[in-house]
This record gives C-alpha cells, sequence and structure tokens, in this order.
C-alpha cells in the first residue's frame, strides 16, 4: 500500500507470519493465542476503513491518563484477526470504557478477575455478521470473536494489563479472552437495549459492563414469568452470597425460550427489572449459611440487601439459540464501583 | 522477503518517575501511612505503626483512608501527606 500514515509505533521486521507470531509471543504482547502480523499496511487499511488519522486519540484512561490512539487500537484489531469493517465498534468499545464510571482502571487491576462484556446492536451487528443466537457467549462468530479479543489485547499491551504486573487477578475467568455478542434483535419482543438506554433506534452502539464469570440457569418447566425469573434472581443470590453482597449492574442473557414466555405475559423488560429488583435480596446473616460468619456478624444481621441499586440497574440482553430454556446471569465485578456504559458506533 | 510489523504496546508519556531516595534514618521522621481501604488494612497498619513507634523511634504517623478501594487517592488526601518524610500504601485484601 502507498502513502502509509506516519505511524509511531516502532517497527519490527520479521520473514514471516509464523516468525512475526513466535516475536508477538516471546515478548508477552499477545494473550497466547496466534496473532495476525500487524504490518503497516494491514493497519493502515483498518485506519483507512473508519476513516481514522492514526494519531487520534480514541480515549484517555482515567487513572493513569494514558491515550489510546487509533494507532494502537487498529494494531490491536489486526493482531486478534479482526477485519477492517470491525474496527468502529472495537473503538466505540474502547471510548466507552474510558468514561470514568466504567473504571477501567482499578476493574483492570482488581483481583477480582472480571472482564468486559460487549453487547453489540443496530445495523452493524448484521453488516458485519454477528451472532446473537446459538452459542452466543462462546464460539460462533469471527466478528464476536474478535472484536472482544481486541479489547483484551489493548489492555494487555496499551495499558499495561499483564496478569501477575498490572492485572492482579486472582483467577481470572474465560470471559477474558473475549466476551462479545450482538443483540437478536430480529427474535426480540423488546426494542434494542442500546434504545432502552438512549441511543436513537437504528444507531448502532455498543453497550459495555465489566462483569464475572456468567452463571448458567435453566429452566424448562414453567411458563409464568415470575418462575423464570424466581431462577435467575435465585443465581443473583447465590452470586451475591458466594462472591459480592454490592448492588450494582447485573446483565441477563435471556434466550429465546424465555422471551417467548415473558412475550406471551405481555412482560416488557421494566416488569422484568422491577420483579427482580424486589426479590433478589439477601440477609446478611444469610452469610453464615456459606462459610462467612466471620463477616456476617459485624453489622446488623436481619439487613437486606438488593443486588440493584434500582430496576433501572438491571441490563436485560435478548440473546442465545431458538431451542433450551437456558438463560445466564453476569454479575458486576465489584458493585457499583464500575457501571455499564453505552456508546454509538462511530461517535 | 520481510514483514514489517508494528509493535502493539503504548509507550508511556511524560518525564520518567523515580524512586524518592532513602531516608537515612526513620528517627524522628512524619510517616505517612494511606489506607486503600480494604477490610484489613487497618489492622495492618496499626501493627505497622507500632513497630515504627517503639522500634524507629518515627515521631508522627499521618493515617488517612481512601473513600474507595478502587479509584486514586483524593488529591486534597495527597496534599495532607505533603509533611511525610515517607508513606506507605498497603493493600489489606
Amino acid at each position: 500500500m502507498s502513502n502509509l500514515p506516519q505511524f509511531a509505533s516502532t517497527v519490527h521486521e520479521v520473514t514471516d507470519a509464523m516468525e512475526a507470531n513466535e516475536l508477538y509471543q516471546r515478548e508477552g504482547w499477545t494473550d497466547g493465542l496466534p496473532i495476525v502480523p500487524p504490518t503497516e499496511d494491514a493497519v493502515a487499511r483498518f485506519l483507512a476503513a473508519a476513516e481514522l488519522d492514526a494519531v487520534a486519540v480514541i480515549g484517555v484512561e482515567p487513572v493513569r491518563r494514558r491515550s489510546i490512539t487509533a494507532e494502537k487500537v487498529a494494531i490491536a484489531a489486526v493482531m486478534a484477526g479482526c477485519l477492517p469493517e470491525y474496527l468502529p465498534v472495537v473503538v466505540a468499545t474502547v471510548k466507552a470504557m474510558c468514561q470514568p464510571e466504567y473504571a477501567l482502571h482499578g476493574s483492570t487491576a482488581s483481583t477480582g478477575g472480571s472482564a468486559p462484556f460487549i453487547v453489540v446492536n443496530g445495523p452493524v451487528r448484521l453488516a458485519i455478521g454477528m451472532n446473537a443466537t446459538h452459542n452466543v457467549l462462546a464460539n460462533a462468530s469471527r466478528a464476536n470473536a474478535t472484536i472482544g479479543r481486541s479489547i483484551r489485547l489493548i489492555l494487555l499491551n496499551v495499558l499495561g494489563g499483564i496478569p501477575g504486573q498490572l492485572d492482579r487477578s486472582t483467577l481470572g475467568h474465560p470471559g477474558k479472552f473475549t466476551f462479545c455478542v450482538a443483540e437478536d434483535e430480529e427474535d426480540s419482543p423488546w426494542p434494542p437495549l442500546s434504545v432502552e438506554r438512549g441511543v436513537p433506534a437504528g444507531v448502532s452502539a455498543v453497550t459495555v459492563l465489566q462483569v464475572e464469570s456468567p452463571h448458567q440457569i435453566m429452566n424448562e418447566w414453567t411458563h409464568d414469568p415470575k418462575e423464570i425469573l424466581d431462577t435467575y434472581a435465585a443465581a443473583m443470590r447465590s452470586n451475591m452470597l458466594l462472591y459480592s453482597i454490592w448492588e450494582g449492574n447485573y446483565a441477563f442473557v435471556i434466550p429465546k425460550q424465555h422471551r417467548e414466555i415473558f412475550a406471551a405475559a405481555g412482560w416488557t423488560r421494566q416488569n422484568i427489572r422491577d420483579y427482580v429488583f424486589e426479590v433478589a435480596r439477601v440477609k446478611r446473616g444469610d452469610w453464615r449459611l456459606v462459610g462467612k460468619a466471620a463477616v456476617a456478624g459485624r453489622k446488623d444481621e436481619d439487613k437486606v440487601y438488593c443486588a440493584l441499586r434500582s430496576p433501572e440497574d438491571l441490563l436485560v440482553v435478548a440473546a442465545g439459540g431458538p431451542a433450551g430454556g437456558f438463560g445466564a446471569i453476569l454479575p458486576p465485578w465489584y458493585g457499583k464501583k464500575s457501571l455499564a456504559v453505552t456508546m454509538p458506533v462511530g461517535a | 522477503m520481510t514483514l514489517r510489523v508494528l509493535d502493539p504496546r503504548q509507550s508511556a508519556h511524560g518525564e520518567a518517575l523515580r524512586m524518592a531516595p532513602p531516608l537515612a534514618s526513620l528517627d524522628g521522621a512524619v510517616v505517612g501511612m494511606i489506607d486503600n481501604a480494604k477490610i484489613g488494612t487497618e489492622r495492618l497498619f496499626d501493627f505497622i505503626e507500632e513497630i515504627l513507634r517503639k522500634e524507629y523511634r518515627i515521631r508522627e504517623c499521618i493515617r488517612r483512608r481512601k473513600p474507595d478501594a478502587s479509584r486514586p487517592v483524593p488529591p486534597p488526601m495527597l496534599m495532607e501527606m505533603r509533611g511525610a518524610d515517607a508513606i506507605l500504601a498497603a493493600t489489606g485484601d
């Protein structure tokens, strides 16, 4: 490609893609999986596709004040295996995560070991072939897999989120490799999540929240929406007792089989949130049942803790395969210390 | 054939931070302690303060607790540490 941009990054010369991969593995610049070599030509193509200058600052991590430039975002996207047309989604995700309420530094550095969960809405999902149905939380789509992976590589290489260094996760979870879904807008009884969060209909957007590993639930034995939600809420109460009692943004991934039950009963997302707000509660004294007697008695054991600060804390995502009563709750990293952020693509 | 590939890392900007020179002695020193608001930090600092006072004869301890473990020390709290000869920051997970 002629007329390459003036890149700020150091250039390394290698003989071929295999040697490039070995260099990046050796230097710890990847997540352990192979990379696509971020050649000058490839990075230039990605930037051109997103109409971005290499020097453009996509975001600044608020605590350490690290600037994240378009050049570094494009390098990560190439390495992750993206196509150029995915880059605007990666860019929007970085912008969202740099908002102060996201607490990017704290959540990246924490022993808690959480991961950014990315939900994509709008026309871009279909344009780039994202998956919203079968196996939605796992492998099924190049776009889902590589957009999420790009974010991990940015955290690793641009923000220094190296395990054992800035990233102090005790365990982490598999979503730290990649954790990105599209919402199944075409088969949902509800407006897109992004529209509910203030983005105009028809505009593509990402919603990102910092979550612990998903807890899968199953209920195929009722058509009562309350009973279905009682199963999700039980998983939330379990998380409150076993992991963290603190209130914050939880997400539900609700599959078609459950969505049809809600639709038949005329339940909106607001109905779901209102019900869950009431039932996802535990008593402090319940900690005694799960081996946490040492802290249960430090305050009033009859005190009731809610999973959500208000019903609006719950994000309801329509996604998953067409058959099966399997849903998931995604708990927050650390209560309300990191909040979900929605960002239009191309903003 | 040679491939020219770009380094994915972001260089730090600005002047490099340097460690302050070590104190010759803690005798008579003012020591700041910034508690990161984790559950065990207060107890840990109580223990360290006792050692510093008894065994190292420090003059004063300035102890402050961050309002939030996952966010930086608020600037006014840092300003309160200006008079310290040395500062301890600790996590008490």
